[in-house]
């Protein structure tokens, strides 16, 4: 299953907010200020980091951190 | 010992072209940024000798390239050129800023060779500055101002006591990462898929020309391929002009508040502008690829370690004139953020598999137009200089490896500043006003009325 203190330690690499400060609502452009292409390159070091296949089809409907790691969750059930 | 690397692919795009035109002028890329205060030289020339060993990209040199031509990179322990004083303000602004751009024209010569020069100025009018005039394998824009920001954020610390700056991101261990993943097989095979896929589902691309449907007949006679879907690309003459257009602040409002209430990115929209423009000169051809570029720019330590990380993609889409203005910048946002997922890819390989796939010829290309958006404008953030008025300038190299490429960057008083560089052996200003007036006539159009679609803009403007 996603360590969601790992997952949040690699979103804080590209924004101000700490993971401890990180509430799983939080959206990725909204409230951390993540560009298209921080949010793209962002999903290609969780593709290997936690070595998934992410479908471009479903990433794209990702909005939150929420979001994001039950979209990581069911990968890695899948796996 | 030294360590040795080999070039990111950011890296090789600037090498490749130094290759292909003979000569590093076209790597060159040159800054002057100063304040309207008196300096302290001394205390500046150490802070510029301190930076240097900061910011670990400004010691990059390369080794003479071996029996097949490849080179490395590895990062000199000390730089030792001199930071000379220049004083210059006994002229003009005008006749200073034409001494820079002549300084911006000159090549770093040789192999092993620092590629990093620093020049403190006394500018007319009160400015105190420094000049710098890189390799752009070096370094890129964004990589220039997190420089100069931390350059003055030392000269203030030392100077008046503010906070020292906080620490830059090691050069050497972010490329170590840049290049290991460069050579992850899995990724690198996803990469090659995605790139791949585009030209099983569109075919091979189709040149579109700022000045029409001639330049690619031109070229089909040339090559005698009356198939020919490329155009020959400048390799002698590559003198270039700048003409740079203000867009007001009200304007620019609009645009950011249509971007904003429709989630697009400002890139995509000006894409949108300049590939509708190019569709209306071409007969309304609807295949058009644009290169845009993208600066490898996301986590802390990219933005802080410096060096090049700006690296041109090819957008292309295939927009059919009945499609929406909203529907086509969609289109183009979708297109662009697949583009983003691949963009640890090197575009060298996609020119080599159309190459393998269509035979293009030898320099040529299926672009005329390049794209760099530049969110973030040269200026020292830095509150001890809140007060004092500024002034800096990019300096082109003068030697132009692309027929037209615009830079478009936010100014500091809410417009926005569209540069355009041009082969003025083919292109000339009036090319330049044709495509700023339509670019914006289109924007302006597809903002008031995104449902209106693409064929009826390009036949209203």
């Amino acid at each position: 299953m996603t360590n969601e203190m790992q997952f949040k330690k690699i979103v804080a690499q590209y924004c101000e907010v700490k993971p401890e400060d990180m509430k799983n609502e939080m959206r990725f452009r909204e409230d951390l200020g993540f560009s298209s292409l921080d949010f793209m390159s962002f999903l290609g070091e969780l593709e290997d980091t936690f070595d998934v296949e992410l479908e471009e089809e479903d990433v794209l409907k990702v909005l939150t951190i929420a979001e994001a790691l039950e979209m990581m969750e069911k990968l890695q059930g899948e796996a | 010992m030294k360590d040795y690397y080999s070039l990111t692919a950011a890296q090789k795009m600037h090498h490749n072209w130094i290759q292909d035109y003979k000569t590093q002028q076209v790597s060159g890329v040159s800054v002057v940024a100063s304040l309207k205060a008196a300096l302290d030289f001394g205390l500046l020339k150490k802070c510029i000798q301190l930076e240097f060993e900061r910011y670990g990209c400004m010691r990059v040199r390369f080794t003479k390239p071996d029996e097949k031509g490849q080179v490395k990179q590895y990062i000199a322990e000390k730089e030792t050129r001199d930071i000379p004083l220049k004083d210059l303000s006994g002229m003009s602004l005008a006749e200073a800023d034409k001494l820079m751009q002549q300084w911006a024209y000159e090549t770093f010569e040789g192999d092993d060779i620092p590629l990093c020069d620093v020049t403190m100025v006394k500018l007319p009018e009160g400015f105190n500055g420094f000049f710098i005039h890189m390799d752009h394998r070096l370094i890129d824009s964004c990589g220039l101002v997190v420089m100069i920001n931390d350059l003055m954020q030392l000269y203030t610390h030392y100077r008046f006591g503010s906070e020292f700056p906080k620490d830059l991101a090691d050069f050497e261990m972010v490329l170590e990462r840049d290049l290991k993943k460069a050579n992850n097989e899995k990724r690198l095979a996803k990469d090659k898929k995605f790139w791949d896929d585009q030209l099983d589902a569109l075919g091979e691309p189709l040149y579109s020309d700022i000045q029409g449907p001639s330049v690619l007949e031109e070229a089909r006679k040339k090559h005698g391929n009356k198939n020919l879907r490329a155009a020959d690309i400048e390799l002698k003459d590559l003198f270039v002009e700048v003409k740079d257009y203000y867009l007001e602040p009200e304007p620019t409002k609009n645009l950011i508040a249509f971007c904003m209430n429709h989630q697009l990115s400002m890139t995509n929209l000006l894409l949108l502008g300049i590939r509708t423009y190019l569709s209306k000169v071409n007969d309304g051809q609807e295949d058009i690829t644009i290169q845009n570029f993208i600066s490898r720019r996301s986590t802390h330590d990219e933005w802080t370690s410096g060096g090049s990380r700006t690296i041109m993609f090819p957008c292309r889409t295939v927009i059919p004139a009945e499609m929406e203005f909203i529907a086509a910048a969609y289109e183009i946002q979708n297109v662009q953020n697949r583009i983003y997922m691949h963009s640890n890819y090197d575009p060298a390989l996609i020119m080599e598999e159309m190459r393998k796939r269509y035979h293009t010829p030898e320099h040529t290309a299926y672009e005329s137009c390049y794209l760099t958006y530049q969110p973030l404008p040269v200026k020292m953030d830095n509150p001890h200089l809140e007060q004092i008025p500024q002034h800096s300038k990019w300096f082109a190299n003068g030697a132009a490896t692309k027929k037209m490429y615009l830079t478009v960057s936010h100014t500091e008083h809410g417009g926005m500043n569209f540069s355009y560089h041009y082969q003025t052996v083919h292109l000339k200003e009036h090319d330049m006003e044709l495509l700023y007036y339509y670019m914006m006539r289109i924007l302006f159009k597809g903002i008031a009325e995104p449902d209106m679609s693409i064929g009826e803009i390009m036949e209203q403007v």
